[in-house]
């Protein structure tokens, strides 16, 4: 039924009618005049012949119309309906009276066809097929010429036909042009409606996608409850508060939010000496000299990382590490800062414990160890009962474990020490040529025991470092013995002092089991042990290299290691010489 | 006797030792106490020539105690030696400041504790 309607509307569809349909008016008409023959008593067939002719034509004419309704691809041939048309009037014409047929306004159907396709040019043609249709009864039929009238019937009935023809085809061109606009009017609109739907699908998804990451940032914000997290505009003016700050500082978020400003919970003698620390001027200026200072770096782009003192509003204070961070919009302009606090209270509690307990085990192996060390010396140094060699040998392996025991006691400190970021460095000019060399020749002992050739290789003799001339050469001992330690028996130890630029460099060589390159980068970390130490079986816990790291940070150098395994290893200390030394101080 | 000691440590292995070194060095010990307060007490009633005195004692520390009897002019001539198993430099630099002649860090040498109480004991004679 559905399908039966579908064909239905293609063929009376009228933006595009079908053939069927532009034909179907002529064969109605032909019908009318059939029945008009049969059945008015004066309008009589004169010639039988032309007249079936006529009505066979226009038979043909309807069978291909409805053919080419059918198959579409063959409508550029339709043109031939309205023209078959015509000669099909045309002979009718002739058949049924000539000039004098009552038929020949049936001309104006396939004219209209014809003027109605798109083109001017069938204008022409709906004129010529006119003439044709008007000329037969005169060719064909038993019409003659009979008058001048009759000339001017043939040429100006067809003029009148090509006028018509002419309107018409304009009309349809118009028509066709509205129609096309109409199509694209629509097309556009179909277009501009696809395109909503994708916007507002595109709105749809980003607001599902904004309302999760709003969830998100809602959720996290809640859940810091140990941090406090204040954001404020340029001034300092408080609008984000979580609750985090609440727990901290004892303000709700109403409370603090647009009502109060950051800098009003900071030790204000803080801000000042900071402030007086930065040479902003004293007093009032247009914005709170302390809130200048606590944001100075961040304002300048960097995050800032310090410890500050809170204060509640009941006078009662806490430290802090603050992180202070840029709140800047879309066009990069700064509309604010971001305040993150830890309290530290509790860390500087264990740090403190930690200290106490450094020193405590410090004091309580050292105590000890005292004793046997003294004791030791007192059984050696008895003159009354002196030692046999033997005794002197197994007291000899007694003070050796001692003094490795108090070594290890002091590095375990001395890392403590370095950890708290606290181990005291009595600064001076040093010659580092002076300490290089009593290194290496405090070291020949044992590099000549262990059958090392070690060699001293100073290109430059004036480098002078600002620092501890002791805890350099404690640097120098590490590097030397620890190259002693990791070289087999014939081996080369090799130390070199050099000046670059800016900076004095110590290297020392060695042509040791060398260490895994996966290992380098852990190699300055505490109680850390190469895999070539423990295979080989070389004694130490792992301090060394991290007190002598820290000791040349400590001295503004840096320290670098290049090596391949069971070739040997470099290390590389730079320290900045004394110009430089001086600026960083 | 040459001179007279007080010795002042909270470990009596240490205590033993010192007094070794001491009478090694030929000087008298007159008192042996394992905390500040009575080794306070000692100096002020025996008034030695040398104190020896551990930084890390029960009540009154070594440094305190330092601190006491460089206070009093009485004391004057009581010299003191300090002491320490700690190695911190501040440490010492406190010492000094508290007025000790001289200051020996742990573990020591009970030789050289000797030959520098011998020294002492030659100086004020």
């Amino acid at each position: 039924m559905r399908k039966l309607y579908n064909r239905l509307m293609a063929f009376l569809s009228v933006d595009h009618p079908s053939v069927g349909l532009k034909q179907l008016p002529l064969a109605v008409v032909f019908v009318i005049s059939l029945l008009l023959l049969l059945l008015v008593p004066g309008v009589n067939i004169t010639n039988p012949v032309l007249a079936t002719i006529g009505m066979g034509l226009v038979l043909i004419a309807t069978v291909c119309s409805a053919l080419l309704t059918r198959f579409r691809s063959a409508e550029r041939w339709a043109i031939l309906i309205p023209l078959i048309d015509l000669l099909a009037i045309g002979t009718f014409r002739a058949g049924t009276g000539g000039i004098l047929s009552l038929f020949g306004g049936m001309i104006l159907l396939p004219v209209v066809w014809i003027a109605a396709e798109k083109g001017r040019r069938y204008i022409v043609v709906a004129g010529v097929g006119t003439v044709v249709a008007l000329i037969i009864p005169y060719v064909v039929g038993s019409t003659e010429f009979m008058s001048a009238s009759d000339v001017v019937r043939w040429t100006f009935s067809p003029l009148i036909y090509v006028f018509v023809a002419a309107i018409i085809n304009e009309l349809a061109r118009q028509s066709r042009s509205q129609v096309r606009s109409i199509h694209e009017l629509a097309d556009e609109k179909e277009r501009m409606l696809q395109r909503t739907f994708e916007y507002a699908s595109q709105l749809e998804e980003s607001e599902a996608k904004f309302r999760a990451a709003d969830r998100m940032f809602r959720g996290v914000w809640a859940a810091v409850t140990e941090q406090s997290v204040i954001g404020t505009d340029v001034t300092g003016l408080i609008d984000a508060w979580n609750p985090g700050a609440s727990k901290l500082l004892g303000v709700a978020q109403d409370d603090a939010e647009r009502k109060r400003y950051v800098f009003e919970f900071h030790a204000a003698d803080e801000l000042e000496s900071r402030a007086r620390e930065l040479n902003y001027p004293p007093g009032a200026t247009v914005l709170n000299p302390g809130f200048s200072a606590l944001v100075e770096s961040a304002r300048l782009g960097d995050a800032e990382s310090r410890e500050w003192t809170y204060v509640r509003d009941d006078g009662t204070t806490f430290p802090v590490a603050l992180s202070v961070t840029k709140r800047v919009d879309e066009s990069g302009e700064t509309i604010g800062y971001l305040f993150v606090a830890a309290d530290v209270t509790q860390a500087r509690e264990v740090a403190r414990l930690k200290d106490e307990f450094v020193g405590l085990i410090s004091h309580e192996l050292r105590t000890p160890l005292s004793s046997i060390l003294g004791y030791l010396e007192l059984m050696r140094d008895d003159d009354e009962h002196p030692l046999s060699g033997e005794q002197e040998q197994y007291l000899a392996v007694a003070e050796r474990n001692a003094h490795r025991l108090l070594r290890l006691v002091g590095d375990l400190l001395f890392t403590a020490q370095v950890e708290s970021g606290k181990f005291p460095l009595d600064l001076k000019d040093v010659e580092l040529e002076h300490i290089v060399t009593a290194a290496v020749e405090s070291a020949r002992p044992a590099a000549t025991a262990a059958g090392i050739t070690i060699v001293e290789d100073v290109t430059d003799s004036t480098p002078v470092t600002y620092g501890d001339p002791v805890r350099l050469g404690q640097v120098c001992d590490n590097l030397i013995s620890n190259a002693i330690k990791f070289t087999p028996k014939g081996g080369t130890v090799t130390v070199s002092l050099s000046r670059s630029d800016k900076d004095a460099v110590i290297t020392v060589r060695d042509t040791g089991m060398g260490i895994p390159e996966s290992e380098l980068d852990q190699l300055f970390a505490r109680f850390f042990r190469a895999t070539t130490a423990t295979r080989n079986a070389v004694p130490g816990v792992g301090l060394g290299l991290t007190i002598t790291k820290a000791i040349v940070t400590a001295h503004h150098g840096e320290m670098g290691v290049t090596s391949e395994e069971g070739i040997g290893t470099e290390f590389t200390v730079t320290l900045p010489l004394v110009a430089q030394a001086a600026a960083l101080r | 006797m040459s001179g007279t000691v007080v010795i002042a440590d909270d470990d009596s292995d240490i205590r033993a030792l010192v007094r070794i070194s001491a009478t090694r060095a030929g000087l008298d010990v007159v008192g042996e106490h394992e905390d500040g307060d009575s080794a306070l007490a000692a100096i002020r009633r025996e008034v030695p020539d040398i104190a020896i005195l551990d930084v890390a004692m029960p009540g009154l520390s070594g440094l305190e105690v330092c601190r006491l009897v460089r206070a009093e002019s009485t004391l004057d001539g009581v010299r003191i030696l300090l002491l320490s198993a700690s190695v911190d430099e501040p440490t010492i630099a406190a010492g000094m400041s508290a007025g000790a002649a001289d200051y020996l860090s742990k573990p020591f040498s009970p030789r050289e504790l000797a030959a520098r109480l011998s020294a002492y004991a030659e100086e004020s004679r």
